[in-house]
């Protein structure tokens, strides 16, 4: 049949040129063309945090999957993705997963995480500790769809039945069952090069001659978790974003009369980086005071308030690195904030809590230490105890996590301090519980929408660069209130840089169905004793049929 | 993957042990290449029965190849003048999406009357045995359909990373192709015979109408009975081996009363 098949062929070359090219140009097209990929399932995945801060790596180094996926009951998974829930989630098969040097961790979270307050619970507190060491193992977290949960209830089924059955078993559950190739799209993780990060200041200028004392409010806008495509950080530091421009709006309509337009100047600074050892205020600090001739912040600061997770919890902390002086302007907020707590938040627990800058460590504890270090008066805000706490850094502090009633009244709180301080009311003899800023003033609507709208989107450092939305909408919001708003930039610096980003954090992952290797040669035996079989019978046929006819 | 499979087995011993190589053996993922191997696979089951069919008829005896190859040009010819055809008089129906058009299928399923026409003309265009030409015209326009409406599909989708029984299916269902059109041909040539019994006429003629209609009864019971793909499978398989079944005796009935 091939001698008659060439013969076919060798004519068709002699006989038309033309013909044979509209054969065979398709084919060869054919034949070299790519595969297309038409995977079970394709979804979304969140890479874990890569950074480097001060020279010292953190979180996952590796990017790219093209492994089979197992669960964390399979008895080998080196080089495996392993794909676990986040009920099953525990700090040991994490590390199992990671000391079989596995090809990856996917954790699938659930779509309504606020369902399971034990496991949130518990994962938040193993966050930090995922992010404590440096990997090679990528991971990744997914948010659970039907598809996904089937995909992962079929590798449950088949990575927990390797190691008990027997061997015959075992090939026809292989025969039947599905396996998993989890592949992604996109390149392996680079550092990003000239990432600037973004922060905004704006002020209020006091009334009443030259060099008026200069009151300074800080809130970081940045959010920190461990996959920072899912750190929307709500209650840190949303609500310390949102609470500052509150206090913008009250105090831009006091200095608008001339009645209440008061002797202090009014700084705001809205700073990026936060997380990341509150670069953003570092290098503002630096340009300020080092490379400026005259600033705001060189000649006569009062304090510096840092606000910093105030949207939840019935205490507020007045954080110290030294505890203020009698007669200075700390003091006197200090002594403000306790009186208004008393009289008119009863319920509120206020404290101060002293902690000494510590700069042996990695990284700062609160924002007002930056300024502690270059000498000016400070304090953070928090209903926090302690800087530590997992709640400042992690993925779950979404939306439900911010009280709104809670933060309105944390936040009439502060601006009743700051008024009697900025008018020196206590001196004038005012009452502990009167009452500055009426109901009409504080417009609860104002502030649960700009919480609704920083929590819409993550707010991660590597995520927000000079042109993102959240930093043009907060620059025109200052805009509204303040005069001189300005944006400031900070760049790594290039020799030696604070802090490296690193790209490809988030990523499609497809799922591709495959059936072992063995399947192929089982089915290729099935098919070989099929065509043996079709085989005899036409023989058998034709046999019959020349038999009979004469 | 595989070295380290073998590097493990090394250390085991035990019977347990051999059951966990194995299983980890057999739970060794696919790489890229191996996928190859399916597409070898299916194509062997699509294609080997057509081989074995060639040879075992006595064909190749006959230098028949380049008979095959025009009568498959035969056959596309006729699916573009069908799809000429179709794409004129039938327009598009914009019905609702789970409500079948029996009518509207049932006259598409008419035009499946050339593919009987393209048969004749090939028949009618090859001198010899009754056997042979029904033989010849099967083989290439069966082989032509192979080519033209399963390589393409195999080649692009067996070869991919994802695994999806239907390219097997696909091959089964070459291989009852090849089956429907021998009966097919062998239907047409008796139906065209002039010394064709009174008898036979009624029975190869409804042999006929079940031919062309075989594919708008598939998709009916299919669609009435929603019946899953290896079931459908079977029940074309069972149809078409009584069409076939019948018009072999038939066809014998006929060749040994002459």
């Amino acid at each position: 049949m091939f001698e008659e098949a060439s013969e076919v062929f060798d004519n068709m070359f002699k006989s038309s040129f033309p013909l044979t090219f509209i054969v065979f140009i398709p084919a060869v097209l054919i034949l070299v063309s790519p595969l297309p990929a038409e995977a079970a399932h394709e979804f979304t995945v969140y890479r874990m945090q890569q950074y480097d801060l001060q020279g010292q790596p953190y979180g996952t180094r590796n990017a790219i999957l093209n492994t089979e996926a197992r669960t964390v009951e399979a008895e080998v998974l080196s080089r495996r993705c392993v794909i676990m829930r986040l009920v099953d989630f525990s700090y040991e098969r994490y590390q199992k997963a990671l000391r079989q040097s596995a090809g990856a961790v996917v954790i699938i979270l659930p779509k309504n995480m606020s369902t399971m307050p034990q496991d949130i619970v518990q994962f938040m507190e193993l966050e930090p500790e995922m992010l404590a060491t440096e990997t090679i193992v990528p991971v990744y977290f997914a948010l659970e769809d039907d598809e996904l949960l089937s995909i992962y209830t079929q590798t449950l089924t088949s990575s927990s039945s390797q190691g008990s059955s027997s061997a015959a078993e075992v090939l026809i559950h292989t025969a039947t069952a599905n396996g998993f190739q989890m592949v992604t799209s996109g390149a392996q993780s680079k550092a990003v090069s000239d990432w600037a990060i973004t922060s905004l200041e704006g002020r209020l200028a006091g009334t009443g001659g030259e060099d008026l004392p200069t009151i300074v409010l800080v809130a970081h806008y940045d959010s920190f978790g461990v996959a920072p495509w899912l750190s929307y950080g709500a209650d840190s530091n949303g609500s310390g974003v949102s609470m500052l421009l509150e206090l913008a709006r009250l105090f831009s309509r006091l200095y608008t009369y001339k009645r209440t337009h008061a002797g202090y100047n009014l700084l705001f600074f809205v700073s990026g980086g936060g997380k990341f050892n509150y670069q953003g205020t570092k290098r503002w600090l630096e340009d300020n005071l080092d490379h400026t001739d005259s600033s705001l912040l060189q000649d006569n600061v009062a304090f510096v308030l840092c606000l910093d997770t105030l949207g939840n919890g019935d205490s507020l902390h007045l954080h110290v690195s030294k505890p203020p002086k009698e007669g200075t302007a700390q003091y006197a907020l200090l002594k403000e904030l306790e009186t208004v707590a008393s009289n008119q938040y009863p319920e509120v627990k206020f404290s101060m809590v002293h902690k000494k800058i510590n700069l042996a460590d990695d990284t700062l504890a609160w924002e007002h230490e930056r300024f502690g270090i270059r000498r000016l008066p400070a304090f953070t805000l928090s209903h926090l105890n302690s800087h530590r706490e997992v709640q400042r850094s992690s993925i779950m502090d979404v939306r439900p996590h911010v009280d709104l009633r809670k933060l309105s009244r944390n936040t009439k709180l502060i601006a009743e301090s700051l008024a009697r301080v900025i008018y020196n009311l206590t001196e004038k003899g005012a009452p502990g519980d009167l009452q500055i800023f009426t109901e009409q003033m504080m417009q609860e609507e104002q502030l649960s929408s700009v919480v609704d709208w920083l929590t819409a989107q993550p707010r991660a450092a590597q995520l927000v660069d000079k042109d993102s939305s959240v930093v043009s909408t907060l620059e025109y919001h200052l805009g509204r209130y303040l005069k001189d708003v300005r944006r400031h930039y900070v760049k790594a610096d290039k020799r030696d840089p604070e802090f490296v980003f690193y790209d490809q954090l988030k990523q499609t992952m497809n799922a591709y169905r495959v059936k072992p290797a063995i399947f192929d040669l089982l089915l290729a035996f099935c098919i070989a004793a099929y065509l043996g079989v079709i085989y005899l019978s036409i023989q058998k046929v034709v046999e019959r049929l020349y038999a009979k006819s004469p | 993957m595989l070295g380290l499979a073998h590097n493990q087995s090394f250390e085991c011993a035990g019977r347990e042990d051999a059951s966990k190589l194995v299983g980890e053996f057999a739970s060794v993922g696919l790489p890229g290449n191996m996928t190859l191997f399916h597409f070898g696979n299916c194509f062997a089951l699509a294609y080997f029965p057509y081989f074995i069919t060639y040879k075992c008829s006595g064909l190749s005896e006959y230098n028949a190849f380049w008979r095959c190859v025009q009568a498959g040009a035969t056959y596309l010819f006729v699916q573009l003048c069908k799809m000429l055809f179709l794409a004129t008089f039938f327009p598009t129906w914009e019905g609702g999406a789970g409500v079948y058009d029996f009518v509207g299928e049932f006259m598409k399923a008419t035009v499946d009357l050339a593919d009987l026409l393209g048969l004749h003309l090939v028949m009618s265009r090859n001198a010899g045995k009754g056997e042979y030409k029904i033989m010849v015209a099967a083989m290439g326009w069966s082989t032509a359909e192979l080519v033209m409406s399963r390589c393409i599909p195999l080649w692009v989708g067996a070869r991919g990373i994802e695994f999806d029984w239907k390219y097997i299916q696909m091959s089964f269902d070459s291989n009852i192709s090849l089956v429907h059109y021998i009966a097919m041909a062998a239907v047409v040539w008796m139906f065209t015979r002039y010394d064709l019994p009174k008898s036979f006429r009624l029975p190869v003629t409804v042999l006929l109408g079940l031919c062309v209609y075989k594919a708008f009864l598939m998709e009916l019971f299919v669609h009435v009975f929603l019946l899953g793909s290896w079931t459908a499978l079977l029940v074309k398989a069972v149809l078409t081996g009584s069409i076939s079944l019948c018009s072999l005796f038939l066809f014998v009935t006929l060749v040994h009363s002459n």
